[in-house]
């Protein structure tokens, strides 16, 4: 038998140790809570150096390849709702995107809500260059050309909101207060008056052209086009003609052979005046990330083949215009890379812009290196001719015609046309040039006046089509501040 | 001879031993010979010695049983032979316990030699000792809603994770498992308590582990109980971690004795059940014509109807396997104890190519240093390896960088579109008439089996090209020493740790295998993922006895908790296929590699806590704890929050005038408060970050070259969120009647989570990123229920015994407010983008959302006389306006159903005769809705069914609630066409053993021999069309039935033997 008797003095003397140890951890333990994020630097952090500068810019231009910023979304605003695309892909594939076809979405349909936002996060990434890199300390030339690069890119994302919705809220600073973060919308005329001075800033401080380090980013002819465009738009016809004048000082020509244009070797050529750049980069398949050209290309054999051309669009190229070629592809023939486009696609017609050959890496997705198209030189012309024409300056306007017509293997128009007829020859140029590129084919119809007469068949309701409904659940969470567009 | 003096302390032994275990327990099941060190030995008293054995119900010796002489401080403890001497005077009645026996006292009347035989042990006695957090209690003692399942009920099921076996055992616990190899089952205790981090905490040993980490590194051989604390009140000595319950995990630990060797094993297979029939190629040619021919496509595209017929399921499934293999040992000394276990487990499932095989090691030990200080340790090992299936989560790896695996994981489909890389979604859309290869032996090419058929694969070579292979290893350990001083005074520092670590290869060999299944780049993908979890803990116990009337127990204690995790994914291209030998990134191209790095999950908690238990004349018993918390998940102003509970116990039979009751054999009313903080919430919520993505590269120059793209791209509350809460109020209810043989319980309660992190719907406009909304204290919602749980005993005598068990709960989940008052959208599906749930006040949260149906319209003027009239056809879904402004759009939307079952049960039943048992386990679900999405992703190709087959609509009135064979258009908005009844009742286990009688384990020289059979889910009744009704998800995306994995059964043969 034994006995254990214990001190207290002994008892305690272990427990004291461990409650000191606890005691300790409880004093240093506001050190110990505190944890920094990981892998993801504080804001304030940030926009400290020119570094911080270039990747932010950089972000805004990688915003523009992004499937919610130039697939489905934007086709839905703005080529679905034109003459010159059917649907595609086979029947059932999509069937929703025929409600912007037929002018059947309601707001609450989700496609151009999506572009809603894809467009004002384009927007908010260039309004954090805007706000923060002219406080930055580094080389001034480079940081105002940073600035009017995101000035670019700003007013091209508003210029493709207020074309599809009309006026619509301006944020022109990253929001913050409440207040800034619900605004009420503006007027169509106060957008306008921010994309043209914003792309008058950005032409006095880009640059016309760029090292071969960065080919690609905005230039002066880049801002002073869509400038061009924008004034068009407001009919403030001397101030695109002055605008688009500054562009055929700059150097730019157009390249002999249309087909050549769109193909891979043919990105950033002379005649080019802004692509969004999309590359495949191997192993990084997020951001080889652009659908742009896999969405429409040949269903199955390439891609989706969705936003096939219209019969209404194959007809309306002149006999021998070599930009046909260009522009649609048919099944059952071979391209000139020696693709042989399969009978057993879905559509008889697609869309040649966005075919990429079968020999291009697919390491990431079909297309995914095919820059997409915003604005050529060609286009600048047409701008230029369109403007003369209505100031009277038939002679001006035929030139610039008369060179893209050449250059499609097409004669030139004769002198002595009226101011309507040359203005609907310009139009009609507009649409075979531009067809299936970017999407400026509704908007032009509704700039023109056009599109009740020209969409009827389709749905198109004058007083109401012109814009889309505003969202509603924006309007919802806008607590009503949001209003609606007519007859939605 | 060892005598022992409890000085001032006139309780039972049982509740000495509870005592200490309480103190030194820390959720562990405290040895019963530990109460032969722990308690002070005095000298010996007067009176005359008694002595005698003490064995249990086989008659094996029980050591560290307690002896003590009624109303005395005078006791003893048994030797490892079960042999104990004591002092007593001669008319004294001794108090023979034993944890988890039922007392016994017997009046010597003069003997000196006294015998007990303790009958056997009775689940769900009252006597039982529950695990609580940081101690034991007696189960009639407890004030909260705690529910405990023994090891003995969940061993010999053949599920590979101990929560499945859990399904239908605990009322209001509702348990989803999936049949995938290695996938962790969904469990949810009274209902959907939070938005992020739903699942309960797990604590095993004391040990907590990480959030989202499940329980299958653990063989549920291992386990000797499993406590689910429901109220809040219980679960609140765990804090921020505790919000969605807690679990407690108590490993089985060695007693002193001789060595006991058992093992255990069981094989068998696994099948498919309710089987959906597709249609086939006949049923489906003629459906495809008959939709040719509504939607004027040439008759010169229509499939033939003698066309040769593909079963994809049965193409890409077999019949699965399952082993199990487990050998343990355990014993000791009275100042050592061990146990070790290892274990094999080997599941081939019922996809082809996907297996699944865990081993586990587990060692514990518990040492007696001094007379008063103890040290132990346990340690469970897990390795984990699995051959994964294309797009569905790896068994090891896990959700883990799920999205990355989803890019590489079935390389480059340029073709497939929007259709998933899941291979069971392939096989349910890939129509019947592709064949898997052709008479060439090139595989079926699903882009010319016909015109305008639309998107799918070819399933067979999807799984033939998938190499993918996961590797795991997890450790859960916990290592304490323990200070018993100053009578009643417990000190004990421990230090669990968590640790997993898993890596995952992927090789996808470049192939043009079909025309929409062309492979590049000779792909390899590795990634590892990392985490850890260490805690520090301390705890201080008092428990001390004044009187006979008054007990106490006190404790103090503080945890700090460290936690990160971090994953790494990279790939090359060019590596040449080789097998895994040449799966490394340095065969790969120079210049084709690409790393990813998840941003870190790193986060610290530091707590304080106290606990009380008061207890008067057994009779009215106190519960109260209090918990405060930090975490560096909250800015420093809101960091720490404080979590008060109360529980309060009457044990009415215990009151004299209840004594005489021929009703009651025990009645305790027990109501209980307590308030919970959940840390389960995405790090840093409220902390404005920069994000650097691979997306935001800029590419720039000739040739074109990338340019890191980072930005301010999120947005962040306006102000800083704080704790998300949960306060619940319980009131339960436990009687005994007929000699103990029907005990029932009953609950209520409920919990209302305050406070609670819910996105924030923002507008669009500011041009943020996260604009569904950021994480906000946005919303109250509540869970409201009933429990119910009642078993029946027939009495032990005889050759033929029973028990029936019943757990029944209803539960009612909705959301009472959001701050903005806006609804939070969720479950978009992969076409179109519709939304199918919403969570809406006075909704359940993740209610189904869409159209209601009104039939199928007819004839063309049933349309024109509609809203619907620029859109639909004949057998087309007709959709009610039901705002009545002519335009059908979402603003027509209304609540479908619901995702959360309202009533959960089981009924268990377990029958011996003689030498057989037998064991049946019946499970279900009641209140439920599916949205069977299974039906409407297709993708122009139409994925028919035979039910869909049977019931189309093929003319006017020909059927006014199946569509016509066109389903596409308006038809594939959500509706309530696709919202269906998820009730089912299930057959969930059925066992049936056979138990050798001595004469044949004696000449085996086993204790124990016992065959059996099981069949897991041989029987689920269902109305549900899909492929099972077990859908889960997450809260505001659940019961969205899209491309399931089938319901298995498993039947096995097993065998315990034991030495």
């Amino acid at each position: 038998m034994k006995s254990i008797t214990i001190t207290k003095r002994r008892s305690w003397l272990p427990a004291l140790a461990v409650l000191g140890l606890a005691l300790g951890a409880i004093s240093s333990c506001s050190k110990f809570l505190e944890v920094a994020p990981q892998g993801q630097p504080l804001t304030t952090q940030f926009f400290q150096n020119q570094n911080d500068a270039s990747y932010a810019v950089a972000s805004c231009y990688a915003k523009m390849r992004e499937y919610n910023t130039v697939a489905f979304n934007w086709f839905s605003v703005a080529v679905y709702p034109g003459d010159d695309v059917d649907k595609g892909s086979t029947p059932g594939d999509g069937d929703y995107l025929n409600d912007y076809i037929y002018f059947r979405f309601t707001a609450t349909s989700g496609d151009h809500e999506r572009i809603w936002t894809a467009e004002y996060q384009q927007i908010n990434l260039c309004n954090q260059v805007i706000q923060n890199v002219p406080g930055i300390s580094m080389d001034a030339t480079l940081r105002a050309r940073y600035v009017g690069e995101a000035q670019f890119l700003r007013a091209l994302a508003y210029f493709n909101l207020v074309r599809a919705f009309g006026g619509v809220p301006l944020h022109t600073k990253p929001a913050e207060t409440a207040e800034e973060l619900n605004l009420a919308r503006a007027t169509r005329e106060e957008v306008y008056a921010l994309l043209i001075s914003d792309l008058t800033t950005a032409a006095a401080n880009l640059p016309a052209a760029y090292g071969t380090a960065d080919i690609g980013r905005a230039t002066k002819g880049a801002a002073l086009t869509l400038l061009a465009k924008v004034q068009l738009y407001q009919k403030n016809y001397a101030a695109s003609l002055a605008a688009s004048n500054q562009v055929l000082t700059l150097g730019y020509s157009l390249v002999p052979n249309f087909y050549e244009m769109f193909r891979i070797r043919g990105e950033n050529g002379p005649e080019s005046v802004f692509e969004v750049q999309c590359t495949t980069l191997p192993g990084n398949c997020d951001a080889s990330n652009s659908y742009w050209a896999l969405s429409q290309a040949p269903r199955p054999q390439f891609g989706w083949g969705f936003c096939t051309p219209t019969a209404d669009l194959e007809n309306a190229f002149e006999p021998g215009d070599q930009r046909k070629a260009g522009t649609i592809m048919y099944r059952g023939t071979t391209t000139p890379e020696g693709d042989s486009i399969s009978l057993q696609n879905s559509n008889e017609r697609y869309n040649m812009k966005a075919y990429v050959p079968n020999s291009v890496t697919k390491a990431c997705l079909y297309g995914a290196d095919q820059n997409i198209r915003i604005l050529r030189y060609a286009e600048t012309l047409l701008l230029n001719a369109e403007a003369a024409n209505e100031l009277g300056q038939t002679a001006k306007a035929l030139d610039g015609i008369n060179q893209i017509r050449v250059r499609a293997g097409l004669a030139p128009l004769p002198g002595g046309l009226s101011q309507e007829a040359l203005r609907q020859a310009i139009w009609k140029e507009r649409r075979v040039e531009l067809a299936l590129e970017y999407g400026d084919r509704f908007f032009d119809l509704v700039r023109q006046g056009r599109a009740a007469t020209v969409l009827r068949s389709r749905g198109f309701v004058a007083g109401k089509n012109e814009v889309f409904p505003i969202p509603l659940s924006q309007i919802q969470l806008s607590g009503g501040k949001l209003t609606q567009n007519p007859g939605y | 001879m060892k005598v022992l003096h409890f000085a001032g302390l006139t309780r039972t032994p049982a509740r000495l031993v509870k005592g200490l275990g309480l103190a030194v327990g820390l959720g562990a099941a405290w040895p019963a010979h530990a109460a032969s060190w722990s308690i002070r030995q005095a000298p010996a008293q007067a009176g005359t010695p008694i002595t005698g054995r003490v064995v249990d119900e086989k008659g094996e010796p029980l050591p560290g049983a307690n002896v003590v002489v009624k109303n005395t401080n005078v006791g003893a403890a048994t030797n490892l032979e079960g042999q104990y001497s004591i002092n007593a005077p001669a008319g004294a009645t001794l108090v023979f316990s034993f944890v988890g026996y039922p007392a016994q006292e017997i009046t010597l009347n003069g003997r000196t030699s006294i015998d007990v035989k303790f009958a056997a042990p009775q689940s769900q006695s009252l006597n039982d000792v529950v695990v609580v957090g940081y101690g034991t209690q007696s189960k009639r003692e407890v004030t909260g809603a705690i529910a405990s399942v023994k090891g003995a009920e969940l061993v010999n099921q053949a599920s590979q994770n101990p929560v499945s076996s859990l399904q239908g055992k605990v009322a209001g616990v509702q348990i989803t498992n999936s049949g995938a190899p290695g996938a962790a089952p969904e469990i949810r205790v009274r209902g959907v308590g939070a938005l992020a981090g739903v699942s309960p905490l797990y604590v095993v040993d004391g040990t907590l582990l990480p959030q989202g980490t499940d329980l299958s590194f653990l063989n549920q051989d291992d386990i000797a109980s499993l406590e689910v604390l429901k109220d809040a009140a219980s679960a609140s000595i765990y804090g921020i971690q505790a919000a969605n319950g807690v679990v407690l995990v108590t490993t089985k630990r060695g007693t002193a004795g001789a060595t006991r060797i058992s093992y255990n094993g069981f094989g068998g297979v696994q099948t498919i059940t309710n089987r959906v029939k597709l249609a086939n190629a006949q049923q489906y040619a003629q459906l495809l014509n008959e939709k040719f021919a509504l939607t004027g496509i040439d008759p010169s595209n229509n499939l033939p109807l003698d066309l040769p017929s593909t079963d994809w399921l049965k193409e890409i499934t077999r019949t699965g396997s399952t082993q199990n293999h487990q050998l343990s040992l355990s014993g000791g000394t009275d100042r050592a104890s061990y146990s070790f276990s290892g274990s094999y487990l080997q599941q081939k499932g019922i996809l082809q190519n996907a297996d699944y095989e865990r081993i586990t090691a587990r060692l514990q030990t518990d040492f007696a240093v001094t007379d008063r200080i103890k040290v132990g340790y346990s340690a469970s090992f897990a390795n984990l390896n699995s051959h994964d299936s294309p797009g569905l989560p790896s068994g090891v790896f896990g959700n883990y960088g799920i999205g990355d695996l989803a890019n590489v994981g079935t390389g480059v489909i340029p073709n497939l579109g929007l259709l998933s890389p899941n291979v069971f979604a392939q096989a349910y859309v890939a129509p019947p008439v592709l064949q898997p290869f052709l008479p060439s032996g090139r595989y079926g090419d699903p882009a010319f089996v016909g015109a305008g058929l639309g998107s799918f694969a070819n399933p067979r070579a999807t799984l033939d090209y998938f190499v993918q292979r996961s590797q795991g290893q997890t450790l859960v350990s916990n290592a304490f020493a323990a200070l018993n001083f100053a009578k009643y005074f417990n000190l004990r520092t421990s230090v669990g740790i968590s640790y997993g670590s898993s890596r995952f290869y992927n090789y996808q060999k470049a192939d043009s295998l079909t025309s929409v299944q062309v492979y590049r780049g000779n792909t390899l993908t590795k990634g590892t993922s990392q985490n850890s979890q260490v805690q520090w803990e301390n705890v201080l116990t008092y428990d001390r006895s004044f009187g006979t009337d008054h007990h106490l127990t006190a404790l103090v204690g503080t945890t700090a908790l460290r936690f990160h995790s971090e994953q790494q994914v990279g790939s090359i291209n060019g590596v040449q296929a080789g097998g895994a030998d040449s799966y490394y990134f340095n065969l790969g191209t120079v210049g084709t590699a690409s790393l990813a790095n998840n941003p870190g999950d790193l986060f610290t908690i530091f707590s304080l806590f106290a606990r009380v238990n008061y207890a008067y004349k057994e009779r009215y018993l106190l519960t109260a704890s209090f918990r405060r918390d930090g975490s560096s998940k909250y800015i420093q102003a809101n960091r720490f929050g404080n979590f008060p509970s109360v529980g309060l116990g009457w044990v009415v039979s215990e009151e004299p005038f209840m004594k005489g009751s021929s009703v009651f054999d025990f009645l305790k009313v027990r109501g209980s408060f307590g308030l919970l903080g959940n840390n389960n919430v995405p790090n840093n919520v409220s902390t404005s970050r920069v994000t650097y993505a691979p997306y935001s590269t800029g590419f720039f120059g000739n040739p074109s070259t990338p340019v890191t793209g980072a930005n301010i791209d999120t947005q962040v509350p306006p102000s800083a969120t704080r704790w998300e809460k949960a306060q619940e109020y319980d009131a339960g209810l436990e009687m005994r009647f007929f000699q103990n043989r029907l005990s029932a319980e009953f609950d209520f309660y409920n919990r209302r989570t305050l406070d609670a992190l819910f996105p924030v719907p923002v507008l669009s406009s500011p041009g943020y990123v996260n604009s569904v909304g950021y994480l906000d204290n946005n919303a109250t919602f509540q869970n409201q229920g009933v429990e119910a749980a009642l078993r029946w005993t027939s009495a032990s005598t005889g050759d033929f015994s029973y028990s029936l068990g019943f757990t029944g709960a209803y539960n009612q989940n909705k959301l009472l407010s959001t701050l903005s008052g806006s609804p939070l959208f969720a479950g978009i599906l992969p076409l179109g983008g519709y939304r199918t749930t919403i969570s809406r006040v006075g909704a359940p949260v993740g209610a189904f959302f869409g159209y209601q149906t009104a039939g199928i319209f007819q004839t063309t003027q049933e349309i024109a006389d509609s809203p619907q009239s620029a859109t639909a056809k004949p057998g087309d879904l007709r959709f009610v306006d039901t705002n009545g402004d002519g335009l059908l759009d979402a603003r027509d939307y209304v609540v479908l159903g619901n995702p959360n079952p309202r009533f959960t049960y089981g009924l268990n039943m377990n029958f011996r005769y003689k030498l057989i048992d037998l064991q049946v386990d019946i499970q279900g679900v009641g209140g439920v809705e599916i949205f069977n999405a299974q039906r409407l992703v297709r993708v122009g190709n139409e994925s028919y069914t035979e039910d869909f087959y049977n019931n189309r609509w093929t003319g006017p009135g020909t059927s006014n609630t199946t569509p016509s064979a066109d389903l596409a258009g308006r038809n594939l908005d959500p509706s309530s066409y696709y919202v269906e009844k998820g009730d089912y009742i299930r057959l969930r286990n059925v066992q049936l053993g056979f138990n050798f009688p001595k004469s044949v384990t004696s000449s085996l020289h086993a204790q124990t021999l016992r065959l059996y059979a099981n069949a897991q889910n041989p029987l689920t009744l269902t109305k549900y069309k899909g492929f099972t009704p077990e859908v889960g998800g997450t809260p505001t995306f659940a019961g969205v039935d899209l491309n399931v994995y089938p319901l298995t059964a498993i039947y096995n043969l097993g065998i315990n033997i034991g030495f």
